[in-house]
């Protein structure tokens, strides 16, 4: 084709900068210059991600063919023994991960065109949407850690801005702080992780760290220390135990902000980290294996969470960190091509899930999905046949892009030699499907019985906007057709999975693991659970007379668990409480009074003191002069007298 | 021993707040001090510091003190704020002196006893410094004046019957003067 | 019996140190006065040890020439206190700090 005639790396880095610089470039200009022009934002925004689409896009066709990973760097932090290029990387992960984001970065922007429309920051939103675009495109081009980790700090960045994008609602500043801080203690961990990791290597980049050398230059202990504090970036940013509590209150950002970076993007910066480190990880199995619990504990716990809730976002919150618990669990199994497999597939169907709720909020002003099935959801059509058939893709249902990206996901598992994993995969799957179909079910067949009193209450969408919409056939078909695109996306998806898989597992040389024989038992065990989920959610939600109450609900200390979140965040409120301000802020505040300020204070009184003595002698008294005069004779008979002075 | 009763007789004799009984001491004090001049070979000096020192300017100091009535000890004695510097400094000095007279050399000599008697003693003194003595009695002629000036000086301002009482101490002092010569 | 040179000294350093203290710690001018007297005396009680010592005669001349000095200060010092005396009423040397 075309293309391949002009390969070669020159005409890659050309195409490396128009994709990743436009977006800090409509960033800047719209924060700066077109605050007032919410359409003029809007377009420049929206124009600068659709050239780093179409450059990616290029790209990817350019080298799809590549063998090894290729590089371009400039020297930019060198002092004596110290060396840290900043540049460019690019490899199979690298390129796959760049179209998805730059993609599913489009698309949420035109669709945001028809959600944010009438609102007072439009321009700023889109401000902070090209800056988000910008850190993720490069932090998934980094070729050193340390590179990675800046613009992991400013993707959380963004992410802090957006969330509290409505920062009149408390709440909303209270979710971005929330996910701001425990993030940065993820953060804090990843920096000691690859400071721990600089020290013995001397050096951050990603294609040495994965090389063959590596394991030479450290000791064990210390190589599954620096694995596991890297992996602490990777909980925090991921939302997986303990700091998942960030992701479900992320929620009070607006709905295209959730489908970006809360389901596709921001939070699948850590499982990309994971792959990019993937041959690191696994020279260190003792790791592997925490990293596999870490990602059991969290697709478990949230899965619980999802089941009693009622607000439909955070629903797909809930699941979107158990599914990245998935992925954690595939990658951890050593399966590469399953947790990268599952993460595209799971941007696309998840941001997908995302668009169809905000649809549907935008419509009727309210999150909770008992009110959105009693005030007609059903009747509009696109949005509800592309959520139906995403929450089937979650689920696994074949043959969209989920079955697939679930049976790798389960063969890695089957692989270990441990069968609690598989199972617990399993149970995962059945989870999954029943509480996507619970609400599916809620949200389409509604009933005239509200739900049973006890049942806390979902807040509102988040908007103060009360009016009709004018132009709003517009405003729908903007919001509708990324819906479409993406819907097809996820349908096709699992039909491209041998030739990625071919791409993926060119550069991979460690921690293969065999993907089991063509059917297995779980091949059939996995989509069964699925199915079985589904029906049990038909009884209990969606049959003719069903009275909509889960099974979870009949046990209500089981229903207040999951629904407390299995009290995680109580623990850290009290954390904070007693440990921070307590503990921590008393003893600085008074180390601060009664050290530093006292012994300020006490110079100076002594210097006060000091001087009145001395002021004593000069109060004309002549018998002081006499004293003085004697003293001194004394001193210099004393001088005088030994040689010594 | 004698030394003994010459720092004592001092020693009491700074603590007194009477300050008639602390001249009184002082006399003891010199009249030791005399002793212990003999004792050192110089009766000469013994003799003339009894009969000036002791006799004389102490004899001034009682006229003075009896002559400004001192209604009462008004004094305020010994403030400690005062008296702490100087007791430190004090001590300071004699741990300064002991640590010196110790170290140096020469110290535990004996002294000799040698006596210089006072024909000795005077042809020596005229024969090495006799213009010592001239200008010593220049001194005395100027410290005579001067007390002198100073008395009447005062004395011509003063009215009525308080004259010859000022006048005295200059006479005692001229007194006391004339008897150097 | 003759002592060592060094007895002498002491002594002499102790009724010294005395003088000082009569004259630095007493609120009244005469016993200032008083004080510098003593120093004097212990001076010369030193310079005739010193003449013994060295057996030399200008010891005990120097004592005679304390004598005499001493004499003139005193009276001199003395009509200056009788009139400061009548200036000021009173003799307590802390009011005399007109040179502060």
């Amino acid at each position: 084709m075309f293309f391949h005639s002009v390969l070669s790396p020159q005409s890659s880095v050309l195409l490396l900068i128009p994709a990743t610089m436009p977006p800090l470039v409509a960033f800047l200009v719209t924060f700066v210059f077109t605050r007032r022009q919410p359409r003029l934002s809007a377009g420049l925004s929206i124009g600068s991600i659709a050239v780093s689409l179409v450059c990616s896009l290029v790209l990817l066709g350019l080298n799809f063919k590549m063998t090894g990973p290729v590089q371009y760097s400039v020297r930019l932090l060198a002092s004596s023994g110290l060396d840290i290029p900043f540049g460019f990387l690019l490899d199979q992960l690298n390129l796959l991960m760049i179209v998805v984001v730059s993609s599913i970065c489009f698309l949420v922007q035109v669709y945001s065109l028809g959600y944010m429309a009438g609102d007072p920051g439009f321009s700023r939103y889109y401000a902070f949407m090209s800056l988000f675009a910008w850190a993720m495109m490069n932090l998934t081009l980094s070729p050193t850690l340390l590179q990675l980790y800046i613009f992991w700090e400013l993707v959380g960045l963004s992410s802090y801005l957006l969330i509290g994008f409505w920062y009149e609602k408390f709440s909303a500043t209270q979710a971005g702080k929330k996910a701001f801080v425990m993030t940065r203690a993820g953060d804090a961990a990843f920096f000691i992780g690859f400071l721990l990791v600089f020290l013995h290597t001397g050096n951050l980049s990603i294609p040495d760290l994965n090389g063959p050398a590596v394991s030479a230059a450290f000791p064990p202990t210390v190589l599954t220390l620096s694995a596991l504090l890297i992996f602490g970036g990777i909980v925090g940013k991921s939302a997986q135990f303990p700091l998942l509590t960030w992701l479900p209150d992320a929620m009070e950002g607006p709905t295209p902000v959730s489908a970006l970076l809360h389901s596709a993007t921001m939070v699948a910066a850590g499982v990309y980290l994971f792959a990019r480190l993937f041959p690191f990880f696994s020279m260190s199995p003792a790791a592997m294996e925490v990293f596999l619990a870490i990602g059991t504990i969290s697709m478990f716990l949230a899965a619980t969470m999802a089941i009693v809730s009622r607000d439909i976002k955070k629903v797909w919150a809930f699941s979107t960190i158990s599914q990245l618990g998935f992925m954690i669990m595939a990658l951890g199994a050593g399966g590469y091509f399953a947790g990268v497999f599952h993460l595209t597939a799971h941007a696309g169907f998840k941001s997908l899930l995302f668009l169809c709720s905000g649809v549907f909020i935008h419509r009727y002003g309210t999150n909770d999905v008992y009110e959105l099935g009693r005030l007609g959801a059903r009747r509009m059509i696109v949005p509800t046949v592309t959520i139906i058939l995403a929450a089937a893709a979650l689920s696994g249902f074949w043959p969209l892009s989920g079955y697939y990206s679930k049976e790798a996901v389960m063969g890695s598992l089957a692989s270990l030699p441990n069968p609690a994993w598989l199972a617990a995969g399993l149970v995962g799957v059945f989870l999954t499907a029943y509480y996507s179909f619970r609400l599916i079910f809620i949200l389409v067949l509604p009933r005239a019985v509200g739900p049973p009193a006890g049942l806390p209450a979902a807040s509102g969408g988040g908007r103060k906007t009360d009016e009709r919409h004018p132009n709003s056939e517009i405003r729908h078909l903007s919001m509708a057709w990324p819906l479409i695109v993406l819907t097809a996306i996820t349908v096709m998806l699992g039909f491209l999975r041998n030739p990625l898989k071919d791409f993926l597992q060119v550069g991979i040389t460690a921690g293969g693991a065999a993907e089991g024989g063509p059917f297995e038992w779980f091949h059939v065990a996995a989509p069964g659970l699925a199915v079985a989920g589904a029906v049990l959610a038909w009884v209990e939600f969606g049959r003719r007379g069903a009275k909509q109450i889960g099974f979870v609900e009949r046990v209500p200390p089981l229903y207040r668990l999951f629904a407390e979140r299995w009290y995680i965040d109580h623990f850290y409120r009290l954390l904070v409480n007693v440990v921070v301000d307590k503990g921590i802020s008393y003893l600085c505040y008074q180390n601060d009074n009664k050290v530093i300020d006292r012994s300020i204070d006490e110079l100076g009184e002594g210097t006060i003191e000091g001087g009145r003595i001395v002021a004593f002698l000069q109060s004309g008294m002549i018998q002081y002069r006499l004293l003085v005069i004697f003293a001194v004779m004394v001193l210099l008979s004393i001088y005088f007298f030994f040689p010594v002075f | 021993m004698i030394s003994a009763v010459v720092i004592g007789a001092t020693a009491i004799a700074i603590t007194r707040r009477n300050m008639v009984h602390a001249v009184v001491y002082l006399i003891v004090s010199y009249f030791g001090t005399a002793m212990l001049f003999y004792l050192f070979g110089a009766p000469l000096l013994a003799a003339l510091e009894i009969i000036i020192y002791a006799g004389a300017i102490m004899v001034l100091f009682l006229f003075v003190v009896m002559m400004i009535k001192v209604e009462s000890p008004e004094e305020v004695m010994f403030p400690l704020s005062q008296w702490l510097p100087a007791a430190v400094f004090g001590l300071i000095y004699l741990a300064a002196a002991v640590v010196m007279i110790v170290e140096t050399p020469g110290m535990e000599v004996s002294l000799r006893m040698l006596t210089a008697t006072p024909g000795q003693f005077a042809l020596y003194v005229f024969e090495h410094h006799w213009f010592s003595i001239e200008v010593i009695s220049i001194l005395l002629l100027l410290a005579l004046i001067g007390a002198l000036c100073l008395g009447i000086g005062k004395g011509a301002r003063c009215e009525g019957g308080r004259a010859d009482s000022v006048s005295t101490p200059p006479e005692a002092a001229s007194a006391a003067a004339e008897e150097e010569i | 019996m003759i002592v060592p040179f060094g007895h002498v000294l002491l002594v002499a350093g102790i009724i010294f140190a005395l003088g000082v203290f009569c004259a630095v710690v007493r609120r009244n001018l005469i016993m200032i006065v008083l004080g510098i007297e003593i120093m004097l005396n212990a001076a010369s009680i030193v310079f005739v040890g010193a003449a013994l010592r060295w057996n030399n005669l200008d010891g005990q001349t120097f004592v005679l020439f304390i004598l005499a000095v001493a004499a003139t200060e005193v009276s001199v010092g003395l009509a200056i206190i009788v009139y400061a005396f009548r200036r000021t009423g009173s003799f307590d040397p802390s009011n005399f700090n007109l040179l502060r």
